[in-house]
């Protein structure tokens, strides 16, 4: 394997850079029993998400073929492959904890990227649209007060928020 | 154990006596009685050297009061240490002896040997736990770990200043054991011994002996059948001459201890005689039916009914639950009138059989797990489920099928069978954590048998791993793969039923492939793990036991004492201790056998020379230390106003020395001021920054050994002082560890319930508690005193303990400590 050597160097650090992560720590109990993808609604479908495979290339320290691949975003989070993980390993939040590093690394998936620059400047990740109002209104539903701001901005700014999506824009 | 006895009151321990006669000796040679200590500190290869300056601390230890001789080595307890140390006690004139290594739980037999053979008392050797309790838990931080070895080491050398010379006394063994539990284990365990010579009780709870293995068809890897080389070993058990078998039995109260135990077994009527011959005619008569047990309930039996063909006793029984005579009323006794032999009695009453026995062996076994709390299998829902003891009894020839494997659907022979590896085992979630040992074994076992009566048959094997470890198994794994057996890796996630056919989908994934499947069978067997017994709780109470996080039951080292329980005289055999196949049952009793063996084959055990010292000078004749001895081996001799105790009932917990308030009571080997001279040897330097913990020899001492022994870290301010139960912790070690500027106590003991010495523990509680009322009367965060439970096997729990009192360390002020001094003052009394 021509990443033999660069995964048994850089793969330690991968691994407990992530174990160290919120929503990360539970990865190492993985015994590769396949329950998780046997549960996963989306590997059902789509021979691009496995999710099994992307806890395997987690715990080999498979670093760029992680972050830099769209395995990762295909998760829907539904949680079954977690409810049934007979080591409690946390499948679904490991998830959140690689994007989160992936996003840090500078890969954020377009949509992603609309649903921030949303957050900024309007406080919502689906853009208000006429349909959308026609719609509240035919249910029944008042309109939508507009997003505070001041108060959001500081969230996002106190957060880090706000610098995850200017490190994304050189992009 | 429990209980009160009748014992002649023995005579005082002759320590004054010995003291004497060490004297006389040294003034004959004209020398003082001067303690010259030889300090040993062990390297243990890398296992102390990688993380304590062993060097360093064999150079404190030097200038130490007393020491008049201070090495490392490598190795203390090998043949050359060993030789050294009988070498200097004689070159030395050495009369102390203290080796800092690993725990005195594991070696200090050793050196106590060595020094005896030197002709040194052994009581005068003392160990300093420098590896289990410290170079194993501060792998990484080399100062510390070498300051705290220091200060072990200190601790142990104050102590061996104070150590007296002590005689053990004899006391007979009974030569008769006990084996609880009926399965190959306890069957194998009672011939041996039975055999060897000695008189056995087989206490079986179930109508007939035979366990487990009488409902396994065939045996892995040698394909035996099961009952047939079991029914001659269980027959034999029926008629050995030094087996009494006591089937239908239950062990209610155990007394006594190590070589003199007193066992209440509690015997169920069978409202059969042993006249009965086994004919059979009443159960042809008889109207009831319910399921029988001995089949998993796949088939029949009626009230009056042997459970299978081969049981021991052969004698028939009659299920008072399911008999229609209850409480005395006859309403029907069709059997009583088939039976030629007049063997039916309805009046039968439980019998309380008194047993006098020198040995137990534990052979209780384990149960199965039950896969109806996975909703994902379906079991319990969907009829073609079946679990591996089912599969057993259906394939079995004896069994309810006749040996045909029928669908309970709708009794066809299945065509596709899918086994499922692990169900209940190696799960966080669902089941237990590790691994049952037997199950991969099994299915290959079973996938062969029907292999062997339907070769057509279509048989997938789902698994994690495949663990065929033994001898033969190898072999017969890929027998299996010849015979076509698929073997896949990932187990199904879930089971689905088509209503109309009641065949079964499987939903899951190749791990290998990468590749999803669903795949459609007519039969699917769980393999199910084995779990302790439900009712184990019972006899660790009986017996004092411990159990780990699993729950089976813990021996007393996992290496060298596989099968001796931490309680002495008692040993176990099979599943009990955790899940294994029956070889490894068989071996493990004939160990177990040959272990009560030994004792019993000596006749006679000394007692270790830790019971109560009494200063009659300072009884009051109060009569307090009798109410707490939880052994009643103390008595209050009110005409000549002083206590009397019956050594050979004591069990040496010292919770008398502790209760005592005027100090006329102390425990040999661990007395007053042998406990405050490691207290004031903490306390010399950095109090404010320490944690003095006491703890008790048979669980948290244990239990922080474990850390150890697991390589778990926590920091390095705790000093841990040794007694042997946590009910001799007195008040006022507590309060001089205050009044010496510690910033934390920690008391610890085994969990209530679990303790050592029957009860004392809860004496340990409410002393605590007094102490708390007294710290917070007096303004003190009585946070800084803790008292925590802990067993053998709560490695991480001690560990986790000791990082949260870290926090508290921190956080108390110097101010807090100072007005703790002050609170305490008074203990600071002579000790």
């Amino acid at each position: 394997m021509a990443h033999g050597k660069t995964a048994k160097s850089s793969g330690k650090t991968f691994l407990e850079e992530v174990r160290h992560m919120l929503g990360g720590e539970t990865l190492a109990s993985c015994y590769q029993c396949g329950t998780c993808a046997s549960s996963c609604p989306v590997a059902r479908v789509s021979e691009r998400f496995n999710p099994r495979e992307v806890i395997r290339q987690s715990l080999l320290g498979e670093k760029e073929e992680i972050l830099f691949g769209d395995a990762l975003w295909l998760c829907c989070s539904c949680y079954n492959c977690q409810e049934r993980c007979p080591q409690k390993v946390e499948i679904a939040d490991v998830f959140y904890a690689l994007r989160n590093l992936a996003i840090r690394e500078g890969k954020m998936p377009n949509i992603y990227s609309e649903f921030s620059a949303g957050l900024m400047s309007e406080g919502k990740i689906v853009p208000m649209s006429k349909f959308l109002e026609k719609k509240r209104a035919d249910y029944g539903l008042p309109p939508l007060k507009p997003a505070n701001m001041d108060t959001l901005r500081k969230i996002l700014s106190a957060t880090g928020f706000d610098k995850l999506k200017k490190k994304e824009e050189p992009q | 154990m429990c209980g009160a006895f009748d014992w002649k009151i023995s005579s005082f321990f002759r320590e004054g006596d010995l003291e004497m006669a060490e004297k006389k000796e040294h003034e004959s040679k004209g020398e003082a009685v001067q303690p010259r200590i030889g300090v040993y500190v062990c390297q243990c290869g890398l296992n102390i050297a990688g993380s304590v300056d062993c060097e360093e601390v064999a150079k404190f230890a030097s200038t130490l009061p007393d020491v008049v001789l201070a090495q490392y080595n490598r190795y203390t307890c090998s043949d050359q240490g060993q030789a050294g140390i009988k070498n200097d006690i004689k070159e030395h004139k050495l009369n102390r002896v203290v080796v800092a290594s690993c725990s005195p739980r594991l070696h200090e037999p050793t050196f106590r040997k060595a020094c005896e053979e030197a002709g040194l008392n052994k009581y005068l050797f003392e160990m300093a736990n420098i590896r289990e309790q410290c170079s194993w838990v501060h792998l990484y931080d080399r100062a510390s770990a070498t300051e705290k070895a220091k200060d072990l080491v200190k601790m142990a050398v104050a102590k061996a200043r104070l150590l007296k010379p002590a005689v053990e006394i004899e006391v007979p063994i009974t030569r008769k054991a006990l084996v609880i539990g009926g399965g190959v284990a306890g069957i194998q365990a009672a011939l041996d011994l039975a055999d060897t010579g000695y008189k056995v009780f087989l206490v079986e709870k179930e109508p007939s002996i035979g366990g487990m293995m009488a409902r396994i068809d065939k045996t892995f890897p040698t394909m035996d059948c099961s009952i047939c080389i079991l029914a001659p070993k269980m027959s034999d058990v029926g008629h050995h001459p030094n087996i009494e078998l006591l089937a239908n039995s239950e062990v209610t109260e155990v007394r006594g201890y190590i070589g003199n135990f007193h066992v209440k077994v509690n015997k169920k009527p069978r409202y059969v005689t042993k006249d009965c011959s086994a004919c059979g005619e009443c159960a042809k008569v008889c109207s009831i039916v319910v399921p029988n047990e001995f089949d998993v309930g796949l088939a029949i039996r009626h009230a009056i009914y042997t459970p299978f063909a081969q049981a021991v006793p052969a004698t028939y029984l009659i299920d008072m639950n399911s008999c229609l005579n209850k409480n005395g009323v006859i309403v029907c006794d069709k059997c009583m009138k088939a039976c030629e032999r007049k063997a039916i009695q309805y009046e039968m009453q439980p019998e309380t059989v008194e047993l006098e026995v020198g040995t137990i062996i534990v052979a209780t076994g384990a149960d199965v797990f039950d896969p109806s709390t996975l909703p994902n299998y379906g079991y319990g829902k969907y009829p073609n489920v079946i679990t591996s003891l089912e599969f057993e009894r259906l394939i079995n020839a004896g069994g309810p099928s006749g040996g045909r494997l029928l669908r309970p659907s709708d009794g066809e022979i299945p065509k596709r069978v899918a086994f499922i590896q692990c169900v209940g085992s190696r799960s966080d979630r669902n089941g237990r954590l590790y691994c049952s040992n037997v199950c991969c074994m099994n299915t290959i076992k079973d996938s062969l048998l029907i292999k062997e009566h339907w070769p057509e048959t279509e048989i997938y094997v789902f698994y994690i791993d495949i663990r065929a470890y033994g001898k033969g198994f190898e072999d017969l794994y890929k027998r299996a793969r010849k015979e076509g057996v698929v073997f896949i890796r990932g187990l199904p996630s879930e089971i689905k039923e088509n209503r109309k056919t009641r065949d079964l989908w499987l939903a899951g994934e190749n791990t290998l492939c990468q590749e999803l499947y669903r795949m459609n069978f007519d039969l699917v067997v769980l393999s199910v793990g084995l779990e302790s017994r439900k009712d184990s709780e019972v006899i660790q109470r009986l017996l004092t036991l411990s159990r780990n996080q699993d729950g089976f039951f813990l021996e007393a080292h996992p290496k060298l004492r596989p099968v001796d329980a931490a309680t002495g005289g008692v040993f176990f055999a099979g599943c009990a201790e955790a899940p294994k196949d029956i070889k490894d049952s068989v071996t493990q009793a004939s160990a177990a056998a040959a272990r009560a063996g030994i004792l019993m084959a000596k006749g006679k055990i000394t007692v270790e020379a830790i019971t109560p010292i009494v200063f009659p000078d300072k009884c009051k004749a109060c009569g307090l230390c009798t109410k707490v001895c939880p052994y009643n081996a103390i008595t209050l001799n009110k005409d000549l106003k002083r206590i009397e105790i019956a050594e050979a009932a004591c069990g040496g917990c010292g919770t008398c020395a502790a209760e005592c308030p005027f100090g006329a009571l102390t425990q040999g080997h661990f007395t007053d001021d042998q406990i405050v001279s490691e207290i004031d040897a903490v306390t010399e330097h950095d109090a404010d920054k320490k944690v003095v913990a006491f703890c008790c020899n048979w669980c948290s001492y244990a239990g922080a050994d474990f850390a150890g022994v697991s390589r778990m870290q926590y920091p390095p301010n705790v000093r841990i002082i040794r007694t042997m139960c946590s009910g001799r912790v007195a008040p006022k070690f507590v309060e001089r560890a205050f009044a010496r500027g510690v910033a934390a106590v920690l008391v610890a003991g085994c969990h209530l319930g679990d303790c050592h010495y029957i009860n004392a523990n809860y004496q340990t509680q409410k002393r605590v508690e007094r102490l708390w009322k007294k710290m917070e009367q007096s303004g003190l965060c009585k946070e800084r005193l803790q008292l925590f439970w802990a067993s053998a096997a709560e490695g991480e729990r001690f560990a986790s303990k000791i990082r949260e009192m870290k926090t508290l360390v921190e956080s108390v002020k110097p101010e807090e400590i100072e007005k703790a001094k002050k609170v305490f003052e008074k203990a600071l009394g002579g000790a």
